[in-house]
C-alpha cells in the first residue's frame, strides 16, 4: 500500500513562504493499493490538487471509481469538494463514506447545505454530473471498499465526534486518528488504542506543540505528544504528526517533530504535503 | 483612504510554492480612512491575517463594519477565524444582499453550523448586527459612503462605491460581464439563451454600473479569468481584464486593480497578466495594477510633491 499526503494543515489553509516544506493544505490523504485500488480520507482543500492529477487518468474520460471516507463535516475537511474535479465528470463513480454528523444532521444534509445556493454555485450535490452516492457509515461498523478492509470508531472532538479509521490493505494497516482531543492526553481512549494497535503507521491529530496545549483545550484537538502515548501504548510501528495547526510554520514543525521524537523510541515524522510514503 | 489587499484570490486558499508572491487566501480587502477608521469588504479567508493585525493594533474592543458582496464560501470563510470576534465587547456589523433565504443572520450563521465549526456565531463573545443592503440605496459609515451597486453573479452579488476623505473607489466583484449570461436564481450548467427582457436587464445593469464608477480613484474588479478561460467558462459569473478595462474606460475611472485571481493562476502567470494589462491599460489612459496579498494603495491623486522643498 502506497500513501500521499495531499493535505496535512488543520482548521485554516495557509499559504506563504513559512509553509512551504510541510504545505498549507487543509486534511486530504490518498492511499493506493499495490494493485492499484485508491481510497481517499478527507476532503479539504489538499483534495483540489489530487482531483487535477486524477483527471490525466480514468477520472478524466468519466470512467473512475472513488471511495471517499471523511472523519467529520467541519469544514477543513470538506472544503475542497466543491472543486474536487472529478465530480464533474458524467460517468464517474464516487462515494463519500462518513458518519451523521449529529442527532439532528445528517451526513447528506450537511453536505447539501455546504453546497446551498447562497454558499456555492453549484446549488446542490444533484448539479455533480458525476454518480455521488452518501453513504452513512455508524461507527463501529466495519466497511469494505474494493481493497480495503475499514474498521471505524467515534471519537470525541470537542462538541462533536469525528470517526476514525484503521485501514487494511495488502496486509498492512494504517490509522487515522485526526481530529481528537482524549479526556486525558496520558489516559487515551481503549478504542483508539484498539484502532491503532499494531498498525504499521498511525497518522494522529498534533494541532498543537505541548507547551501550547492548555490554552486550547476543548477545541477537540491534540499536542504532539498524544499521538506519542497513543503509538507507544497500542504498538504502532511509525507515527505521523498531521493537522498542523496554522499558526504552525515549517521551523516550528520542525521543532514539534525534534521534541516529539528525542522522547520516544516510535519513529516519529510530521506530515509533509505531497510526500509518499511506502507502507 | 487607504486600501490593504488580505486576501485577492477566488474561489479557494491555494497554499504553495506558486503563490508566494500574489498570495493564496481568498477575498479581503481592507478599508482606512484618514482618521483611522477601518471598513472591512468581504470576510473570505484573507481576513484571518486581517483579524490578528488588527488584534495587535487594537487597544479596546472595537465595532468592525464588514461589508460582503455576497455570501459564497470564498467571501465568508475567514469570519469564524478573525481573532477579535472571540474578545467581548468587538461588535461586528455585518452588511449584505440577501438572497436565496429568509433572513440573513440564518445564512451567515449557518457557517458556523455546528456539522461545520466548533463554535457558533450566537456563541463567539462577539456582538453580531445583520444589515440587509440594497443596490442603489446608499448609507453612510462613519466618514466613509457606501454604495451598493448590483452585479452579475449566481444568485446575485454587489459591488460597492466607497466614497471618503474627497476621493473613492469601489469594489466589484464577484461579477460576469453584462452581455452572454445573466445570472438568475437558479443553476447554471452552461449558458442559457436570452431573452429579449435578459438583454435589457444586462443593459441596465451594466448601465447603472458604469455611472456609478464614473469618475472614480480606483475600481477594484473580479478579474478571474484569462480571455480563453472566460470562453470555457462563461457562466461561472466571473470576468476577464479585459471586459474590467472596457467597463473602467466607459466610466473614466482613473485606476483599474485586478483582483480575484483564479486559483489555477500561479505567480509567473500573474506577473504575465500583470505586465500585459498594465501595458493594455496605458494605451486607454487608465492604469492598471494588479493585487496581491499585502499591497496597499492610497486612494486618491497623487499628493503633488512640493518642488521648492530641499532646494
Amino acid at each position: 500500500m502506497k500513501l500521499r499526503f495531499w493535505g496535512v494543515r488543520g482548521s485554516f489553509a495557509m499559504s506563504g513562504r513559512d509553509f512551504l516544506r510541510y504545505g498549507g493544505n487543509t486534511t486530504s490523504v490518498e492511499l493506493v493499493t499495490d494493485a492499484g485500488e485508491r481510497l481517499l480520507i478527507d476532503l479539504g482543500t489538499g483534495a483540489t490538487e489530487l482531483g487535477k492529477k486524477l483527471m490525466g487518468a480514468e477520472f478524466g474520460a468519466g470512467k473512475g471509481k472513488l471511495p471517499i471516507l471523511l472523519s467529520h463535516t467541519h469544514l477543513d475537511h470538506i472544503q475542497g469538494l466543491p472543486f474536487f474535479t472529478p465530480f464533474f465528470i458524467k460517468g464517474n463513480e464516487i462515494r463519500i463514506l462518513g458518519a451523521n454528523p449529529t442527532a439532528g444532521a445528517s451526513l447528506e444534509a450537511t453536505l447539501q447545505n455546504q453546497l446551498a445556493p447562497h454558499y456555492s454555485p453549484l446549488n446542490g450535490l444533484e448539479n455533480l454530473a458525476a454518480g455521488v452516492s452518501i453513504e452513512v457509515v455508524t461507527p463501529g461498523d466495519t466497511i469494505a471498499v474494493p481493497g480495503f478492509q475499514i474498521i471505524t470508531a467515534a471519537v470525541p472532538h470537542g462538541s462533536m465526534w469525528s470517526t476514525a479509521y484503521r485501514i487494511a490493505a495488502d496486509g498492512q494497516v494504517v490509522t487515522y486518528l485526526s481530529d481528537v482531543e482524549y479526556p486525558s492526553v496520558d489516559e487515551p481512549l481503549e478504542i483508539a488504542l484498539a484502532l491503532a494497535r499494531g498498525a504499521d503507521l498511525l497518522i494522529h491529530d498534533a494541532m498543537y506543540a505541548d507547551q501550547d496545549y492548555e490554552l486550547n483545550r476543548g477545541w477537540g484537538h491534540s499536542p504532539a505528544r498524544a499521538g506519542v502515548v497513543v503509538a507507544e501504548r497500542a504498538g504502532a510501528k511509525k507515527l505521523a504528526l498531521f493537522h498542523h495547526s496554522p499558526d504552525a510554520t515549517d521551523d516550528m514543525i520542525d521543532e514539534v517533530v525534534a521534541r516529539t521524537a528525542a522522547r520516544t523510541t516510535v519513529p516519529v515524522f510530521a506530515a509533509a504535503e505531497g510526500s509518499y510514503l511506502d507502507i | 483612504m487607504q486600501i490593504t489587499f488580505w486576501g485577492v484570490r477566488g474561489s479557494y486558499p491555494v497554499p504553495g510554492a506558486a503563490t508566494v508572491r500574489y498570495g493564496g487566501q481568498t477575498s479581503c480587502v481592507e478599508v482606512t480612512s484618514a482618521a483611522g477608521e477601518t471598513l472591512i469588504v468581504d470576510a473570505g479567508t484573507g481576513m484571518r491575517a486581517l483579524g490578528n493585525k488588527l488584534m495587535r493594533e487594537a487597544t479596546q474592543a472595537q465595532h468592525y463594519h464588514v461589508l460582503l458582496s455576497h455570501v459564497h464560501w470564498d467571501h465568508i470563510q475567514g469570519l469564524p477565524f478573525f481573532s477579535p470576534a472571540y474578545v467581548a465587547g468587538t461588535r461586528i456589523s455585518m452588511y449584505a444582499l440577501l438572497t436565496a433565504a429568509d433572513e440573513l443572520q440564518q445564512v451567515i450563521g449557518g457557517i458556523t453550523r455546528h456539522e461545520f465549526f466548533p463554535m457558533s456565531l450566537e456563541a463567539v463573545p462577539a456582538q453580531f448586527e445583520f444589515h440587509q443592503v440594497e443596490p442603489g440605496v446608499d448609507f453612510d459609515l462613519g466618514s466613509f459612503h457606501v454604495m451598493p451597486i448590483a452585479l452579475n453573479h449566481p444568485f446575485g452579488s454587489v459591488g460597492y462605491r466607497v466614497d471618503g476623505d474627497g476621493s473613492s473607489w469601489a469594489y466589484i466583484a464577484d461579477t460576469a460581464p453584462f452581455d452572454r449570461v445573466l445570472h438568475k436564481q437558479h443553476f447554471l450548467a452552461g449558458p442559457e439563451a436570452l431573452s429579449e427582457d435578459d438583454r435589457i436587464a444586462l443593459g441596465a445593469m451594466r448601465d447603472a454600473l458604469v455611472q456609478r464608477l464614473e469618475g472614480v480613484d480606483t475600481v477594484v474588479y473580479d478579474t478571474h479569468f484569462t480571455e480563453d478561460e472566460y470562453r470555457r467558462f462563461p457562466h461561472y459569473g466571473h470576468s476577464t481584464p479585459d471586459q474590467a478595462l472596457e467597463i473602467c474606460a466607459a466610466a473614466r475611472v482613473r485606476r483599474l486593480v485586478l483582483y480575484h485571481h483564479a486559483p489555477s493562476h500561479g505567480d509567473e502567470q500573474m506577473d504575465r497578466i500583470a505586465a500585459e494589462y498594465l501595458r493594455k491599460g496605458a494605451g486607454v489612459g487608465i492604469e492598471v495594477l494588479t493585487s496581491f496579498e499585502g499591497m496597499s494603495l492610497p486612494i486618491g491623486p497623487e499628493p503633488e510633491l512640493d518642488r521648492g522643498a530641499g532646494r
